[in-house]
């Protein structure tokens, strides 16, 4: 069920591929040296690798349902049946904490009150950031084949990045950022806070599968996609 | 034929429901057993800034900008001109907002 593959062929088929991983490489070590830093090892690991699991299990999901494929990358991991680039894990969650981190900047500067309502003023600022920098990223990474959506997908796309990506950006983003928060400011012990955003996994990530779906739906039913 | 990762999901259903129902039983236990015992630390937002020749960043803000401008210029270099400006133009919407709020909080203070 669970395999690594070491792909021979570096950067096959891509343009300016070892750019981009050298990218995600470098902020990704920035932000974990940073976090850990900052705010300590066990705090590093509830904002890091939660992220990482779901990410590897929705990628793993998204590249065994057909839709997308990452050619040319080193280090492969599937858990569902479809390979996912190990930099692309990481780069979900340097994702997660840059923009939860943002959203969280930008909105205790205007609401102070630390209540649940600015948790999810937070987490739909953290949504919205990672879908404005994918709109730059998604076309160029299509269009220099870091990973390629299938030409046969329907409805509406954005150079030819489906707009269904857009939204499941912001709603992975959006509800990874709730479940992140409120698991961090609870009254719970460091050790339990960690094991929590492990377990609570399935909670979130049942969340984004029932909310993704009906807004799949949704756009099916108004002939969208 | 494609399908989309929902789909894909409700078709392996009998893979992701017991994962899913084991960490819903694990997360309530977590939850009903464990006493609550920390108190939560106020953020303070200050810390997250460095000084770079006389100016204050937002290190959060910095890394953004950095992954702005490198794939800003891969867009650029790769010769996709008008996707790249449109969604350069899009992207820096954080950083304008970010800007405002900025300066909005900092009037704020002065008065």
């Amino acid at each position: 069920m669970f395999f690594i593959e070491i792909n021979q062929n570096f950067a096959e088929q891509t343009r300016f591929l070892a750019f981009f991983i050298g990218l995600i490489a470098i902020v990704w070590l920035f932000l974990v040296y940073y976090s850990n830093k900052k705010y300590g090892t066990k705090k590093t690991v509830i904002y890091f690798l939660p992220i990482i699991i779901a990410t590897l299990i929705i990628e793993s999901a998204g590249v065994a349902s057909g839709r997308y494929y990452y050619p040319g990358y080193i280090i492969y991991l599937s858990v569902v049946g479809g390979g996912v680039p190990l930099i692309i894990i990481l780069a979900w969650s340097a994702n997660l904490f840059l923009f939860l981190n943002l959203g969280r900047h930008v909105i205790s500067k205007i609401y102070q009150k630390r209540n649940k309502f600015q948790i999810i003023l937070i987490s739909a600022l953290a949504g919205l950031f990672g879908v404005c920098l994918d709109l730059l990223e998604d076309p160029i990474a299509h269009y220099n084949n870091w990973w390629i959506w299938e030409g046969t997908l329907e409805g509406i796309k954005f150079f030819e990045v489906p707009i269904l990506n857009f939204i499941g950006w912001f709603v992975l983003i959006f509800f990874m950022s709730i479940a992140t928060l409120l698991i961090e400011r609870s009254r719970y012990s460091e050790n339990r806070k960690i094991l929590l955003s492990l377990s609570s996994l399935s909670i979130t990530g049942t969340t984004i599968f029932v909310v993704h779906g009906l807004i799949v739906k949704l756009f099916e039913l108004a002939g969208l996609s | 034929m494609e399908k989309t990762v929902v789909q894909f999901i409700l078709e392996n259903i009998f893979l992701f429901l017991p994962i899913g129902l084991v960490g819903i039983v694990s997360t309530l236990i977590l939850m009903l057993i464990s006493k609550k015992e920390n108190i939560p630390r106020s953020e303070t937002m200050e810390s997250n800034y460095i000084t770079i020749y006389h100016v204050r960043f937002n290190i959060y803000f910095l890394v953004y900008l950095f992954i702005w401008i490198i794939i800003l210029l891969i867009g650029l270099f790769s010769n996709f001109i008008i996707p790249t400006i449109i969604g350069g133009i899009i992207a820096i919407i954080p950083f304008i907002v970010f800007i405002i709020i900025e300066y909005k909080t900092k009037n704020v203070k002065v008065r």
